[in-house]
């Protein structure tokens, strides 16, 4: 029995141990989606610690409990991700990712999720990653909702940088013009 | 030496095993540098360290319909795993929630662009 409590404390400890890490990400994560999947390993590891407490006494009371974190856990991350990609923490992520890089001006970004230089090698700088990502997301969030496409289209990017989309405007902006 | 004594061994080295899963996965949150990076990190007490506990549970638990609930709870997570991994980590590429220069080969950014360049279709990441 003692081999089993040993286990059961190391494990119980190795769990915290990765919900401080995850607690960590959340608080230190640069975008929702880091945020997003740290929550959800939160959750896992919750139903773990249930799962871990039922072994060690035997008992059947959290199973229940179990079922519904993992059903949380999918239902947030799904939720939140389509939120994530319509549209409102591009604004949060902007003036989040602005205040990292003034933190972080001097080293090398670490953690800085953006593109430095983009595949297909179009100017991609550190604020502009952030604007196309709110246009091509806003343009998809509003072909999703039939009716709005083209007032959401421009009125989206006025609002955010009126310099930037001087030139993604060019081949842009005429693309939601034509069906209207 | 009795056959409980070993069950409860096994459901121990189970449970240590979960335990070090979910450590895995809270130091790849950590230290890896960028979403996807971080998602494959995220998986694995989904998948290995919940079964390793549940079959730990199941071990100390000694009964076949709890057994089947636990596996039930699995299975659920099992297939709900990935269709969270594919919207978070669509929603992460489409708003370039990656490092592009930490890939080795971006397979998906020329069927981005090749798509983006028809009109009508939804825009995606790079068209400019």
């Amino acid at each position: 029995m003692t081999l089993l409590d040993t286990a059961y404390w190391l494990t119980q400890f190795l769990l915290a141990l990765g919900v401080l890490c995850a607690v960590y990400r959340v608080y230190k994560g640069p975008s929702v989606l880091d945020r997003v999947i740290s929550v959800d390993v939160i959750l896992i590891i919750v139903g773990s610690v249930m799962l871990v407490e039922m072994a060690y006494h035997g008992s059947t009371d959290y199973i229940l409990f179990v079922l519904v974190t993992a059903v949380i856990g999918f239902l947030g991350a799904v939720a939140i991700a389509r939120y994530v990609a319509v549209r409102q923490p591009d604004a949060q992520d902007r003036a989040r990712r602005a205040q990292v890089e003034a933190e972080t001006l001097a080293g090398a970004p670490a953690s800085e999720p953006e593109t430095p230089e983009s595949p297909l090698g179009a100017g991609a700088q550190p604020h502009g990653g952030t604007l196309i990502n709110d246009e091509s997301t806003s343009w998809f969030a509003a072909l999703a909702r039939s009716g709005f496409v083209p007032s959401r289209k421009r009125d989206r990017p006025a609002e955010v940088q009126p310099d930037k989309d001087s030139d993604p405007g060019a081949e842009e902006r005429p693309e939601p013009g034509d069906p209207r | 030496m009795t056959i409980d004594s070993i069950l409860d061994g096994i459901a121990a080295l189970f449970m240590v095993i979960g335990g070090l899963m979910s450590l895995a996965a809270g130091l790849g949150l950590v230290r890896f540098p960028d979403l996807h990076s971080r998602m494959h990190a995220a998986t694995k007490p989904q998948v290995l360290g919940l079964l390793m506990l549940v079959l730990a549970a199941a071990l100390m638990w000694r009964s076949w319909p709890w057994v089947v609930i636990a596996l039930l709870a699995w299975g659920l997570m099992i297939l709900t795993a990935p269709v969270s991994a594919h919207v978070v980590g669509r929603a992460g590429y489409r708003t370039k929630h990656m490092r592009a220069d930490l890939l080795a080969e971006d397979e998906l950014a020329t069927a981005v662009d090749r798509l983006s360049r028809q009109r009508g279709v939804r825009r995606e990441v790079k068209d400019d």
